[in-house]
Protein backbone atom coordinates (compact mmCIF):
# COMPACT_ATOMS: atom_id res chain seq x y z
CA UNK A 1 0.00 0.00 0.00
CA UNK A 2 2.79 2.50 1.19
CA UNK A 3 4.69 1.36 -2.20
CA UNK A 4 1.47 2.21 -4.42
CA UNK A 5 1.12 5.31 -2.37
CA UNK A 6 4.22 6.59 -3.09
CA UNK A 7 4.29 5.70 -6.85
CA UNK A 8 0.83 8.17 -7.35
CA UNK A 9 2.83 10.88 -5.38
CA UNK A 10 5.59 10.68 -7.78
CA UNK A 11 3.03 10.29 -10.37
CA UNK A 12 1.13 13.54 -9.27
CA UNK A 13 4.22 15.71 -8.58
CA UNK A 14 5.75 14.64 -12.30
CA UNK A 15 2.00 16.06 -13.61
CA UNK A 16 1.87 19.24 -11.76
CA UNK A 17 5.53 20.00 -12.92
CA UNK A 18 4.13 19.21 -16.62
CA UNK A 19 1.17 21.28 -16.34
CA UNK A 20 2.88 24.17 -14.29
CA UNK A 21 5.56 24.67 -16.65
CA UNK A 22 5.73 27.76 -18.51
CA UNK A 23 6.27 26.78 -22.19
CA UNK A 24 7.29 28.24 -25.33
CA UNK A 25 10.38 30.09 -27.15
CA UNK A 26 11.23 33.70 -27.07
CA UNK A 27 8.64 36.34 -27.23
CA UNK A 28 9.17 39.77 -28.40
CA UNK A 29 7.85 43.08 -26.70
CA UNK A 30 7.28 45.71 -28.30
CA UNK A 31 5.57 47.80 -26.20
CA UNK A 32 5.04 51.17 -25.95
CA UNK A 33 5.94 52.87 -22.60
CA UNK A 34 2.40 54.57 -22.53
CA UNK A 35 3.39 58.11 -23.70
CA UNK A 36 3.91 61.37 -21.38
CA UNK A 37 1.33 60.89 -18.83
CA UNK A 38 2.45 57.56 -17.97
CA UNK A 39 6.03 59.38 -16.18
CA UNK A 40 4.29 61.05 -13.35
CA UNK A 41 5.87 60.69 -9.85
CA UNK A 42 9.18 59.37 -12.42
CA UNK A 43 12.38 61.53 -11.51
CA UNK A 44 13.16 64.07 -14.41
CA UNK A 45 15.99 63.15 -17.00
CA UNK A 46 18.04 65.84 -17.99
CA UNK A 47 20.65 66.15 -20.74
CA UNK A 48 23.11 68.49 -21.69
CA UNK A 49 22.45 71.06 -23.96
CA UNK A 50 22.68 74.23 -25.61
CA UNK A 51 20.50 77.46 -25.23
CA UNK A 52 19.61 79.49 -28.37
CA UNK A 53 22.21 82.48 -27.26
CA UNK A 54 24.87 79.21 -27.40
CA UNK A 55 25.00 78.89 -23.79
CA UNK A 56 25.14 75.62 -22.13
CA UNK A 57 22.42 74.43 -20.38
CA UNK A 58 19.85 71.50 -19.61
CA UNK A 59 16.81 70.85 -17.21
CA UNK A 60 19.03 70.04 -14.20
CA UNK A 61 20.04 73.73 -13.64
CA UNK A 62 16.62 74.42 -12.62
CA UNK A 63 16.21 72.27 -9.70
CA UNK A 64 14.72 73.56 -7.22
CA UNK A 65 11.90 75.50 -9.06
CA UNK A 66 9.11 74.18 -10.78
CA UNK A 67 9.48 73.84 -14.09
CA UNK A 68 7.21 73.46 -17.38
CA UNK A 69 8.94 72.22 -20.02
CA UNK A 70 7.37 72.74 -23.46
CA UNK A 71 8.48 69.77 -26.59
CA UNK A 72 8.30 71.85 -29.53
CA UNK A 73 9.46 72.27 -33.03
CA UNK A 74 9.38 75.56 -35.62
CA UNK A 75 7.84 72.93 -37.84
CA UNK A 76 4.47 72.39 -35.59
CA UNK A 77 1.42 74.14 -36.37
CA UNK A 78 0.11 73.27 -32.94
CA UNK A 79 3.36 73.97 -31.23
CA UNK A 80 3.14 77.86 -33.04
CA UNK A 81 -0.07 78.16 -31.87
CA UNK A 82 1.05 77.49 -28.54
CA UNK A 83 3.39 79.32 -27.63
CA UNK A 84 1.79 82.94 -27.33
CA UNK A 85 0.16 80.83 -24.41
CA UNK A 86 3.29 79.73 -23.18
CA UNK A 87 4.24 83.25 -23.40
CA UNK A 88 1.66 84.34 -21.24
CA UNK A 89 2.14 81.81 -18.78
CA UNK A 90 6.13 82.96 -17.94
CA UNK A 91 5.07 86.38 -18.07
CA UNK A 92 2.16 85.55 -15.59
CA UNK A 93 4.15 82.71 -12.52
CA UNK A 94 8.12 83.86 -13.23
CA UNK A 95 7.54 85.96 -10.61
CA UNK A 96 6.49 83.25 -8.43
CA UNK A 97 9.71 81.47 -9.59
CA UNK A 98 8.57 79.03 -12.06
CA UNK A 99 10.28 78.53 -15.29
CA UNK A 100 9.25 77.61 -18.94
CA UNK A 101 11.25 75.81 -20.52
CA UNK A 102 11.15 75.52 -24.49
CA UNK A 103 13.09 72.59 -25.98
CA UNK A 104 13.34 72.42 -29.45
CA UNK A 105 13.80 69.01 -31.03
CA UNK A 106 16.15 68.16 -33.32
CA UNK A 107 16.25 72.07 -35.21
CA UNK A 108 19.33 74.25 -35.60
CA UNK A 109 19.63 76.69 -32.96
CA UNK A 110 19.50 79.35 -35.80
CA UNK A 111 16.29 78.18 -37.01
CA UNK A 112 14.34 78.65 -33.36
CA UNK A 113 16.39 81.70 -32.85
CA UNK A 114 15.12 83.58 -35.56
CA UNK A 115 10.93 81.80 -34.65
CA UNK A 116 11.16 82.95 -30.88
CA UNK A 117 12.51 86.15 -32.05
CA UNK A 118 10.32 86.98 -34.31
CA UNK A 119 7.07 86.16 -32.83
CA UNK A 120 8.64 87.33 -29.15
CA UNK A 121 9.35 84.67 -27.28
CA UNK A 122 11.54 85.72 -24.15
CA UNK A 123 11.30 82.27 -22.08
CA UNK A 124 14.44 80.37 -22.19
CA UNK A 125 14.63 77.93 -25.17
CA UNK A 126 17.04 74.91 -25.36
CA UNK A 127 18.48 73.51 -28.87
CA UNK A 128 18.30 69.84 -28.42
CA UNK A 129 19.60 68.64 -31.53
CA UNK A 130 19.66 64.69 -30.71
CA UNK A 131 16.21 64.69 -29.58
CA UNK A 132 17.52 63.36 -26.47
CA UNK A 133 14.75 65.11 -24.32
CA UNK A 134 11.59 63.82 -26.82
CA UNK A 135 12.91 59.90 -26.23
CA UNK A 136 13.45 60.49 -22.42
CA UNK A 137 10.26 61.75 -22.07
CA UNK A 138 8.52 59.27 -23.96
CA UNK A 139 6.78 62.06 -26.77
CA UNK A 140 4.10 60.66 -28.78
CA UNK A 141 3.68 63.86 -30.92
CA UNK A 142 4.35 67.75 -30.91
CA UNK A 143 3.84 69.31 -28.77
CA UNK A 144 4.46 67.47 -25.59
CA UNK A 145 4.70 69.62 -21.78
CA UNK A 146 6.03 67.75 -18.77
CA UNK A 147 5.69 69.64 -15.24
CA UNK A 148 8.43 68.60 -13.01
CA UNK A 149 8.04 69.76 -9.48
CA UNK A 150 10.97 71.52 -7.11
CA UNK A 151 11.98 68.08 -6.08
CA UNK A 152 13.26 66.96 -9.61
CA UNK A 153 10.23 65.07 -9.95
CA UNK A 154 7.71 65.17 -12.79
CA UNK A 155 4.19 66.15 -11.73
CA UNK A 156 2.48 65.85 -14.52
CA UNK A 157 3.15 65.17 -18.57
CA UNK A 158 0.43 65.89 -21.17
CA UNK A 159 0.82 64.62 -24.96
CA UNK A 160 -0.77 67.86 -27.65
CA UNK A 161 -1.50 71.49 -27.61
CA UNK A 162 -2.79 72.95 -24.42
CA UNK A 163 -4.74 76.55 -23.92
CA UNK A 164 -3.51 79.17 -21.22
CA UNK A 165 -6.62 77.68 -18.64
CA UNK A 166 -4.99 74.17 -19.27
CA UNK A 167 -1.85 75.12 -18.37
CA UNK A 168 -2.48 76.88 -15.55
CA UNK A 169 -4.93 73.67 -14.44
CA UNK A 170 -1.63 71.32 -14.87
CA UNK A 171 0.79 73.95 -12.81
CA UNK A 172 -1.62 73.95 -9.75
CA UNK A 173 -0.66 70.84 -8.19
CA UNK A 174 3.36 71.55 -8.72
CA UNK A 175 2.48 74.66 -7.01
CA UNK A 176 0.52 73.52 -4.08
CA UNK A 177 3.22 71.16 -3.57
CA UNK A 178 5.80 73.47 -2.37
CA UNK B 1 18.08 0.59 -7.60
CA UNK B 2 22.03 0.25 -7.95
CA UNK B 3 24.56 3.13 -6.89
CA UNK B 4 26.46 3.40 -10.41
CA UNK B 5 22.75 3.86 -11.62
CA UNK B 6 21.63 6.54 -9.59
CA UNK B 7 25.16 8.20 -10.16
CA UNK B 8 24.78 8.28 -13.64
CA UNK B 9 21.25 9.87 -12.88
CA UNK B 10 23.03 12.01 -10.71
CA UNK B 11 25.35 13.43 -13.83
CA UNK B 12 22.95 13.73 -16.64
CA UNK B 13 21.04 16.01 -14.56
CA UNK B 14 23.69 18.38 -13.19
CA UNK B 15 24.72 18.11 -16.95
CA UNK B 16 21.25 19.72 -18.46
CA UNK B 17 20.99 21.93 -15.32
CA UNK B 18 24.97 23.48 -15.90
CA UNK B 19 24.14 23.51 -19.57
CA UNK B 20 20.36 25.26 -19.71
CA UNK B 21 22.91 27.37 -17.33
CA UNK B 22 25.56 27.93 -20.23
CA UNK B 23 23.02 28.52 -22.72
CA UNK B 24 19.73 29.31 -20.99
CA UNK B 25 18.19 30.93 -24.22
CA UNK B 26 17.97 27.01 -26.03
CA UNK B 27 14.30 26.55 -26.56
CA UNK B 28 14.64 22.82 -25.17
CA UNK B 29 15.31 23.86 -21.80
CA UNK B 30 11.78 25.90 -22.30
CA UNK B 31 9.71 22.84 -22.44
CA UNK B 32 7.72 20.56 -20.35
CA UNK B 33 9.89 17.82 -21.69
CA UNK B 34 13.37 19.21 -19.57
CA UNK B 35 11.28 19.70 -16.74
CA UNK B 36 9.62 15.85 -17.04
CA UNK B 37 13.49 14.53 -17.41
CA UNK B 38 14.69 16.51 -14.35
CA UNK B 39 11.24 15.52 -12.77
CA UNK B 40 11.77 11.86 -13.30
CA UNK B 41 15.81 12.05 -12.34
CA UNK B 42 14.70 13.24 -9.01
CA UNK B 43 12.20 10.71 -8.36
CA UNK B 44 14.87 7.88 -9.32
CA UNK B 45 17.22 10.14 -6.68
CA UNK B 46 14.80 9.96 -3.92
CA UNK B 47 14.61 6.56 -4.42
CA UNK B 48 17.92 5.27 -4.50
CA UNK B 49 18.68 7.64 -1.43
CA UNK B 50 15.72 6.21 0.60
CA UNK B 51 16.46 2.88 0.27
CA UNK B 52 20.78 3.71 0.67
CA UNK B 53 19.67 5.27 3.60
CA UNK B 54 17.95 1.89 4.98
CA UNK B 55 21.28 0.69 4.79
CA UNK B 56 20.25 -1.47 1.61
CA UNK B 57 23.02 -0.43 0.14
CA UNK B 58 25.61 -0.40 3.22
CA UNK B 59 28.51 2.12 4.09
CA UNK B 60 29.47 3.19 0.79
CA UNK B 61 25.56 3.61 -0.11
CA UNK B 62 25.10 5.78 2.87
CA UNK B 63 28.31 8.15 2.03
CA UNK B 64 26.58 8.11 -1.78
CA UNK B 65 23.44 9.99 -0.60
CA UNK B 66 25.69 13.10 0.43
CA UNK B 67 26.56 13.50 -3.50
CA UNK B 68 22.90 12.11 -4.47
CA UNK B 69 21.33 15.34 -2.28
CA UNK B 70 23.93 17.46 -4.25
CA UNK B 71 22.67 16.52 -7.26
CA UNK B 72 19.27 16.93 -5.90
CA UNK B 73 19.52 20.24 -5.32
CA UNK B 74 20.78 21.03 -8.53
CA UNK B 75 18.37 19.29 -10.19
CA UNK B 76 15.88 21.31 -7.88
CA UNK B 77 16.97 24.67 -8.97
CA UNK B 78 16.83 23.66 -12.56
CA UNK B 79 13.16 22.50 -12.26
CA UNK B 80 12.42 25.52 -9.95
CA UNK B 81 14.15 28.07 -13.03
CA UNK B 82 11.42 26.71 -15.00
CA UNK B 83 8.44 26.72 -12.93
CA UNK B 84 9.00 30.51 -11.58
CA UNK B 85 11.18 31.56 -13.70
CA UNK B 86 10.12 33.94 -16.31
CA UNK B 87 9.10 33.09 -19.83
CA UNK B 88 11.41 34.34 -22.23
CA UNK B 89 11.55 37.87 -23.20
CA UNK B 90 13.29 39.94 -26.03
CA UNK B 91 12.79 43.79 -25.46
CA UNK B 92 13.87 46.20 -27.84
CA UNK B 93 12.86 49.73 -27.52
CA UNK B 94 14.31 53.21 -28.49
CA UNK B 95 17.66 54.41 -26.56
CA UNK B 96 16.52 56.38 -23.84
CA UNK B 97 13.01 54.88 -23.18
CA UNK B 98 11.46 52.92 -20.15
CA UNK B 99 9.83 49.39 -20.55
CA UNK B 100 7.91 48.10 -17.91
CA UNK B 101 9.76 44.10 -16.76
CA UNK B 102 6.41 42.47 -14.86
CA UNK B 103 8.19 39.58 -13.99
CA UNK B 104 10.86 41.07 -12.42
CA UNK B 105 9.01 44.12 -10.87
CA UNK B 106 12.06 45.94 -12.85
CA UNK B 107 11.91 48.69 -15.46
CA UNK B 108 14.40 49.02 -17.77
CA UNK B 109 16.27 52.06 -19.09
CA UNK B 110 17.32 51.69 -22.61
CA UNK B 111 20.52 54.68 -22.27
CA UNK B 112 20.31 57.15 -24.65
CA UNK B 113 23.04 56.93 -27.71
CA UNK B 114 24.26 59.16 -30.25
CA UNK B 115 25.69 58.66 -33.30
CA UNK B 116 29.02 57.45 -31.73
CA UNK B 117 27.48 54.61 -29.03
CA UNK B 118 25.42 53.21 -32.09
CA UNK B 119 28.69 52.84 -33.67
CA UNK B 120 30.85 51.30 -30.81
CA UNK B 121 27.23 49.04 -30.07
CA UNK B 122 28.61 49.47 -26.52
CA UNK B 123 24.96 51.10 -25.08
CA UNK B 124 24.46 49.03 -21.53
CA UNK B 125 20.85 48.89 -20.53
CA UNK B 126 19.86 49.82 -16.76
CA UNK B 127 17.35 47.70 -14.84
CA UNK B 128 16.04 49.51 -11.53
CA UNK B 129 13.70 47.82 -8.88
CA UNK B 130 12.27 49.55 -6.19
CA UNK B 131 14.33 49.08 -3.14
CA UNK B 132 17.16 47.32 -5.12
CA UNK B 133 20.55 48.84 -6.56
CA UNK B 134 20.82 49.31 -10.12
CA UNK B 135 21.82 46.13 -11.88
CA UNK B 136 23.53 47.70 -15.45
CA UNK B 137 24.01 45.11 -18.48
CA UNK B 138 26.77 45.58 -20.37
CA UNK B 139 27.72 43.97 -23.89
CA UNK B 140 28.91 40.23 -23.40
CA UNK B 141 27.78 40.60 -19.76
CA UNK B 142 25.33 38.19 -17.89
CA UNK B 143 23.29 39.37 -14.65
CA UNK B 144 21.37 36.71 -12.27
CA UNK B 145 18.07 38.46 -10.91
CA UNK B 146 16.24 36.37 -8.83
CA UNK B 147 15.46 33.17 -10.83
CA UNK B 148 16.06 35.13 -14.21
CA UNK B 149 19.67 36.00 -16.28
CA UNK B 150 19.55 39.15 -18.20
CA UNK B 151 22.12 39.48 -21.17
CA UNK B 152 22.11 41.72 -24.19
CA UNK B 153 21.83 40.70 -28.03
CA UNK B 154 23.09 43.43 -30.48
CA UNK B 155 20.46 44.05 -32.83
CA UNK B 156 21.05 46.37 -36.00
CA UNK B 157 20.77 50.16 -35.40
CA UNK B 158 21.35 53.30 -37.53
CA UNK B 159 21.49 56.51 -36.03
CA UNK B 160 20.70 59.47 -38.76
CA UNK B 161 21.27 63.01 -39.24
CA UNK B 162 18.91 64.95 -41.42
CA UNK B 163 20.15 68.66 -42.65
CA UNK B 164 18.46 71.27 -45.05
CA UNK B 165 20.15 72.42 -48.07
CA UNK B 166 21.47 75.25 -46.14
CA UNK B 167 23.20 72.34 -43.92
CA UNK B 168 20.66 73.28 -40.46
CA UNK B 169 19.71 70.01 -38.92
CA UNK B 170 16.20 68.89 -39.04
CA UNK B 171 13.62 67.21 -36.54
CA UNK B 172 13.41 63.23 -37.04
CA UNK B 173 10.44 61.43 -36.29
CA UNK B 174 9.07 58.14 -36.18
CA UNK B 175 5.22 58.29 -36.27
CA UNK B 176 4.35 54.42 -37.08
CA UNK B 177 7.05 53.22 -33.76
CA UNK B 178 6.90 53.50 -30.18
CA UNK B 179 8.88 55.93 -30.13
CA UNK B 180 8.08 59.06 -31.91
CA UNK B 181 10.85 61.28 -31.72
CA UNK B 182 13.76 58.87 -31.61
CA UNK B 183 16.51 59.09 -34.56
CA UNK B 184 17.59 55.97 -33.89
CA UNK B 185 16.54 53.40 -36.62
CA UNK B 186 15.99 49.67 -35.33
CA UNK B 187 14.76 48.21 -38.52
CA UNK B 188 11.87 45.62 -37.10
CA UNK B 189 10.38 45.05 -40.45
CA UNK B 190 11.94 43.15 -42.95
CA UNK B 191 11.33 43.19 -46.77
CA UNK B 192 12.62 40.63 -49.87
CA UNK B 193 15.18 42.41 -52.07
CA UNK B 194 17.27 40.40 -54.42
CA UNK B 195 16.11 37.39 -52.70
CA UNK B 196 17.02 38.18 -49.70
CA UNK B 197 15.00 39.27 -46.62
CA UNK B 198 16.37 42.60 -45.18
CA UNK B 199 15.38 44.65 -42.52
CA UNK B 200 14.39 48.09 -42.64
CA UNK B 201 12.71 51.00 -41.09
CA UNK B 202 10.72 54.42 -41.73
CA UNK B 203 11.13 58.06 -40.65
CA UNK B 204 9.77 61.04 -41.42
CA UNK B 205 11.16 64.87 -41.74
CA UNK B 206 8.00 66.47 -41.02
CA UNK B 207 9.23 70.17 -42.05
CA UNK B 208 10.23 69.29 -45.47
CA UNK B 209 7.30 66.74 -45.74
CA UNK B 210 9.46 63.43 -46.53
CA UNK B 211 9.34 60.24 -45.50
CA UNK B 212 12.32 57.94 -45.54
CA UNK B 213 12.25 54.51 -46.06
CA UNK B 214 15.34 53.13 -44.68
CA UNK B 215 16.95 49.49 -45.98
CA UNK B 216 19.66 47.64 -43.99
CA UNK B 217 22.23 46.61 -46.68
CA UNK B 218 24.58 43.87 -45.10
CA UNK B 219 28.31 43.61 -46.17
CA UNK B 220 27.87 41.29 -49.00
CA UNK B 221 25.33 43.30 -50.83
CA UNK B 222 27.48 46.29 -51.26
CA UNK B 223 30.12 44.79 -53.25
CA UNK B 224 27.80 44.53 -55.75
CA UNK B 225 26.44 48.17 -55.56
CA UNK B 226 27.91 51.74 -56.69
CA UNK B 227 29.84 52.82 -53.32
CA UNK B 228 33.16 54.19 -52.75
CA UNK B 229 35.80 51.46 -52.90
CA UNK B 230 36.48 51.82 -49.32
CA UNK B 231 33.04 51.14 -48.61
CA UNK B 232 32.46 48.05 -50.56
CA UNK B 233 31.76 45.18 -48.70
CA UNK B 234 30.69 46.80 -45.34
CA UNK B 235 27.18 47.77 -44.32
CA UNK B 236 24.88 50.99 -46.20
CA UNK B 237 21.52 52.32 -45.95
CA UNK B 238 19.03 52.38 -48.60
CA UNK B 239 17.26 55.40 -48.54
CA UNK B 240 13.75 55.59 -50.45
CA UNK B 241 11.94 59.23 -50.01
CA UNK B 242 8.82 60.13 -50.84
CA UNK B 243 6.34 63.02 -49.80
CA UNK B 244 3.64 62.54 -47.22
CA UNK B 245 1.63 62.37 -50.18
CA UNK B 246 3.25 59.10 -51.47
CA UNK B 247 4.90 60.29 -54.66
CA UNK B 248 8.32 59.36 -54.74
CA UNK B 249 11.67 61.76 -54.86
CA UNK B 250 13.96 59.20 -55.15
CA UNK B 251 16.47 56.49 -53.73
CA UNK B 252 20.02 56.74 -52.99
CA UNK B 253 22.45 54.65 -51.04
CA UNK B 254 24.26 55.96 -48.20
CA UNK B 255 27.42 54.14 -46.84
CA UNK B 256 28.16 54.39 -43.15
CA UNK B 257 29.35 57.43 -41.80
CA UNK B 258 29.03 59.60 -45.48
CA UNK B 259 26.58 62.53 -46.49
CA UNK B 260 24.39 61.82 -49.37
CA UNK B 261 22.20 64.35 -50.76
CA UNK B 262 18.97 63.88 -52.01
CA UNK B 263 14.58 65.64 -52.54
CA UNK B 264 16.42 68.81 -51.21
CA UNK B 265 17.43 66.95 -47.65
CA UNK B 266 21.44 66.08 -46.75
CA UNK B 267 21.16 62.61 -44.73
CA UNK B 268 23.67 60.37 -43.36
CA UNK B 269 23.18 57.28 -41.03
CA UNK B 270 25.55 56.07 -38.63
CA UNK B 271 25.30 51.96 -38.97
CA UNK B 272 25.79 50.09 -35.93
CA UNK B 273 24.02 48.01 -33.19
CA UNK B 274 21.48 48.91 -29.85
CA UNK B 275 21.04 46.18 -27.60
CA UNK B 276 17.81 43.89 -27.41
CA UNK B 277 17.33 43.04 -23.80
CA UNK B 278 16.98 39.13 -23.00
CA UNK B 279 15.17 37.57 -19.90
CA UNK B 280 15.32 34.34 -19.81
CA UNK B 281 14.78 31.82 -17.11
CA UNK B 282 18.40 30.17 -15.30
CA UNK B 283 19.35 28.38 -12.33
CA UNK B 284 19.82 30.09 -9.45
CA UNK B 285 23.77 30.22 -9.49
CA UNK B 286 24.45 30.28 -5.40
CA UNK B 287 22.04 27.14 -5.52
CA UNK B 288 23.73 25.55 -8.31
CA UNK B 289 27.66 26.03 -7.03
CA UNK B 290 26.29 24.71 -3.45
CA UNK B 291 24.67 21.91 -5.37
CA UNK B 292 27.54 20.51 -7.41
CA UNK B 293 29.77 21.42 -4.39
CA UNK B 294 28.00 18.90 -2.16
CA UNK B 295 27.65 16.32 -5.05
CA UNK B 296 31.71 16.58 -5.24
CA UNK B 297 31.90 16.12 -1.60
CA UNK B 298 29.55 13.59 -1.72
CA UNK B 299 31.87 11.92 -4.48
CA UNK B 300 35.12 12.27 -2.57
CA UNK B 301 33.96 10.94 0.98
CA UNK B 302 32.56 8.21 -0.96
CA UNK B 303 36.02 7.47 -2.51
CA UNK B 304 37.51 7.93 1.01
CA UNK B 305 35.31 5.55 2.25
CA UNK B 306 36.33 3.14 -0.50
CA UNK B 307 39.54 3.16 -0.91
CA UNK B 308 39.89 2.87 3.25
CA UNK B 309 37.57 -0.34 3.01
CA UNK B 310 39.58 -2.30 0.51
CA UNK B 311 42.19 -3.70 3.25
CA UNK B 312 39.54 -4.88 5.35
CA UNK B 313 37.54 -6.38 3.06
CA UNK B 314 40.81 -8.44 1.65
CA UNK B 315 41.63 -8.97 5.14
CA UNK B 316 37.69 -10.70 6.24
CA UNK B 317 37.61 -12.43 2.42
CA UNK B 318 41.15 -14.28 3.12
CA UNK B 319 40.54 -16.63 5.38
CA UNK B 320 37.02 -18.10 3.99
CA UNK B 321 38.65 -17.72 0.18
CA UNK B 322 41.30 -20.38 1.83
Amino acid sequence: MRTFLAAAAAIVAVLVVIAFYPGGGPKLNLNATGGPRMLAGAPAQSFPVKRIDGAADGLDRYRGQVVVMNLWATWCPPCREEMPALQKLYEEYHPRGVIVLGVDQGEASRVAAKYAREHGVTYPILIDEDQQYGRAYAAVGLPTTIVIGRDGHIVKGIDGQLTLAQMREALAPALRAQ
Amino acid sequence: MNRVTALAVSVVCIGLVVAQDVAPLADFFHTWQYATALALGALVLIAYANAALKGQDGMLGKRCTLAIAGALVVTLTGIVSGLLGPDTQRVTHAPGTVAPIPDLHAAAFFTAADAQSIAAGNAPIVIRRPGHRDVEVGPNERRFLQSSVLLLQPTHAAFVEVRDASGDRLTVTQPTNASFLSPVLLFPNEQEIAGKKLPFDTFAVPALQRVVKTVYLPGEMTTSLRVPPSYAGKPALLFAVDDDRGSSHGIVIAPDGLDVTIAGMRLRGTIGSYPTLVVASAPEPIALAAGVALFLAGITWMLIGFVAGRPAALTVKSPSGS
